[in-house]
């Protein structure tokens, strides 16, 4: 998910959390009596992502007997929606977006219907690797529709320019490789990290993290990145480092991740983005409309300490508000829509009629196979090794219910200590203390 | 007496007119280029090749954006209609009684009108949803005009209160003694008195209307009502950021408001003096 359009309204949605907090703490959030009517009903699904094709709608409905009347609306505006419908106990939708960063505070608050009361989610955890990221106390409440996960992607025309024949496989050699780069002068500045005090600053900070072989936050939600030395301190050196020797674009500082992509990595300014989203490389990089690098940008395997490391999730998943009007509809809907043929298909496997707009990687593997062996997906190949063996959640036991306070700390700590206005050590304290306060 | 210093009078004005006015440039600058040309380095300050396709897109384009833009300007344009009509009606009857009719707790009640502006909008929001939910009034015209004029009408009485009681009360007593009852008084001699004020407050109440993101946004469901600042935001992709179709939506959705606030300056400005100087 584009990341730096979350934190516009994040204090609104937190406030709006808040007050859900208390009033379901002080209901013990009762569930909604919806309908278990799953023929000749209306579903409204709201993502923040285009319909499918119209056809394949049609198709389902004359299947079910369930009309699908999709709203579009944009990430940010939809979690306000989220939070506001739950709080005022208030019918929105019947299925809607479920984010992994997310998951502890929904699932905490009791605003959607677990999914295992209609789905078989055991059955699906062997298809979906990123299901686990949807898990909160004990119950999925979300079932991931793409495979979104962070992943390094390098420009190896400029790579090659600079004298690098072997891509790195650890963060020591990609460094090296990137000042090499910097230092024959292909690229002024090799590397694109987005500085902005929004979410992805946040998201390449975890990212970078697993790299040095380290995770953010233990099961009880202590930090893991206090210590000098510790992986997460390292990464935030590394990161802020980067910036002070020259890797980085000065004006990264105000630079959100999809901006980063879409200017510079797309445009061949920078050679490499540590912490890249998924999809990249076939919807951005190797689209002529928007990229001047066509062919020349490839997934990396993430560089780590001694060798390829982890990629860490962040998929979008659709789950069932507990004031849905037709749960079962909308589970019926749900199935349907995260199923691998149609996944596949909404990814380009059937042709341009059933592509989804703006949907390229299946979140089941056998979807993300089959695209693949048609030949539909740049980089498919290595896009699903890395889903099936690498891509592993932030959270191993889901997002903290306080995490969007956690990453407004994170993002604004790291923000400042890369303009110089604190040091890492301080940011990455402040950070700790954050992370303690919140989970003590 | 302290020398005057017309230069740093005239840099502060610079700057404040820079501050305001370079936003709006670099969106018309942005909506006027190719995606290609918007992230070239260094930035174009200037448009290379002026270009409309991102308006064309927007408004005749292909798919559902052009359907989405039209339907979502109708629904603003009724909406901050609708709103501004009902609250300067209500305003004006309530400015009047508030202005010169005596009753027990007329201070009281109009000071309590006057602290529900106080209230952070944000606070009200899940209950009105809520209320708007019981009555069925979410996703509806009705709803969202009633947030508005619930929104929108102590600032609206407050501003025509302080216009009423600057006019003179000899003539509406003069009409008192010819036998003009109250409603006669109002209709035949307040308002045409009080007529720019009335325009000032129905000019404030729409372009604040138009403002609105954040009740519409929560109030409607679908296109049916969604007005264009609720349609715009969706124009993001999930992973790419169209700027180049979001700044020349956001040149349109500004065109309006912008249109209003300069050829009926003098009105708001009247507005929002009234009552400063008796």
């Amino acid at each position: 998910m584009t990341s730096f359009l979350r934190s516009r309204t994040l204090l609104l949605t937190g406030a709006a959390v808040l007050v859900g907090a208390l009033t379901t703490g002080c209901g013990g959030g009762k569930s909604s009596s919806g309908s278990d009517q799953t023929t000749g009903v209306t579903i409204t699904v709201t993502l923040a992502t285009e319909p499918p094709p119209k056809a394949s709608l049609d198709a389902f409905t004359q299947s079910t007997g369930i009309t699908v009347k999709w709203t579009n609306t944009d990430w940010d505006s939809l979690q306000t929606k989220i939070a506001a419908a739950a709080t005022a106990k208030t019918y929105f939708a019947d299925a809607t977006n479920v984010d992994w960063s997310r998951v502890g505070q929904l699932g905490k608050l009791n605003w959607f219907h677990p999914m295992d009361e209609y789905l078989d989610t055991k059955a699906l955890a062997g298809e979906m690797p990123q299901l686990p990221a949807f898990t909160s106390n004990g119950h999925v409440i979300g079932i991931p529709y793409d495979a979104s996960f962070l992943v390094t992607t390098v420009n190896k025309k400029l790579f090659t320019k600079a004298g690098i024949t072997t891509m790195p496989t650890t963060i020591e050699q990609y460094t090296a490789d990137l000042k090499q780069i910097k230092a024959k002068g292909v690229a002024q500045y090799p590397l694109n990290i987005p500085f902005a005090a929004a979410e992805g600053l946040s998201t390449y900070w975890y990212q970078t993290t697993a790299a040095f072989g380290g995770t953010i936050l233990d099961g009880a939600g202590k930090p893991q990145f206090a210590t000098p030395g510790s992986p997460g301190y390292r990464a935030a050196e590394w990161m802020v480092d980067a910036l002070k020797q020259g890797l980085v674009p000065p004006g990264n500082i105000n630079v959100a991740d999809s901006q980063g992509q879409q200017t510079l990595m797309a445009k061949g300014v920078v050679a490499s983005t540590f912490a890249d989203y998924s999809g990249n490389v076939g919807s951005l990089y190797s689209v002529p409309a928007s990229s001047t690098v066509v062919g020349d940008v490839t997934y990396l395997a993430t560089p780590g300490v001694s060798g390829p490391g982890p990629n860490m999730s962040n998929p979008d998943g659709i789950g069932i508000p507990r004031q849905a009007k037709y749960p079962a509809a909308a589970a019926k809907f749900i199935d349907w829509f995260t199923s691998a043929k149609n996944q596949a298909e909404f990814a380009g496997a059937a042709g341009p009629d059933k592509v989804m707009p703006g949907y390229f990687l299946p979140s089941r593997l056998a979807g993300m196979t089959e695209l693949t062996q048609k030949g539909k997906l740049i980089g498919g190949q290595q896009l699903g090794d890395l889903l099936k063996n690498s891509a592993k959640p932030v959270f191993p036991e889901g997002a903290p219910s306080w995490y969007p306070e956690f990453s407004k700390a994170v993002y604004t700590n790291l923000h400042a200590a890369a303009t110089g206005s604190v040091s890492t050590a301080d940011a990455v304290k402040a950070i700790a203390a954050t992370a303690d306060k919140l989970s003590s | 007496m302290p020398r005057r210093l017309p230069w740093a009078r005239t840099l502060g004005i610079l700057f404040i007119v820079l501050w305001s006015l370079v936003p709006l440039y670099w969106s018309l600058n942005t909506s006027l280029q190719t995606d290609a040309q918007i992230s070239e380095r260094p930035a174009n300050y200037v448009p290379p090749g002026p270009t409309l396709r991102n308006y064309h897109a927007l408004l005749t384009g292909p798919g559902e954006i052009p359907e989405t833009i039209r339907r979502s300007s109708l629904n603003i344009v009724v909406e901050c209609t609708a709103a501004t009509l009902i609250t300067v009606v209500l305003a004006t009857l309530a400015a009047y009684a508030f202005a010169r009719m005596r009753f027990r707790g007329r201070q009281l009640l109009f000071y309590a009108v006057l602290a529900t502006m106080a209230f952070p909008a944000y606070t009200t929001l899940i209950p009105l949803y809520r209320i708007m939910s019981v009555f069925g009034l979410v996703n509806t015209y009705t709803g969202i005009v009633l947030v508005y004029v619930s929104g929108f009408l102590p600032l609206a009485t407050w501003i025509l209160h302080s216009y009423m009681t600057s006019l003179p009360l000899a003539i509406e007593e003069a009409g008192q003694v010819d036998g003009a009852g109250r409603m006669q008084i109002l209709w035949r001699i307040v308002l045409p008195l009080a007529w720019p004020g009335i325009v000032s407050t129905a000019i404030i109440t729409f372009l604040f209307a138009w403002a609105q993101f954040l009740f519409p946004l929560v109030l409607s469901s679908d296109l049916s009502t969604q007005p264009l600042t609720v349609a715009i935001a969706a124009l993001q992709g999930r992973h790419v950021v169209p700027f180049g179709l979001l700044n020349a939506a956001g040149v349109l959705a500004l065109a309006v408001p912008a249109v209003i606030a300069v050829s009926l300056n003098r009105f708001i400005v009247n507005g929002l003096l009234s009552g400063s100087v008796k």
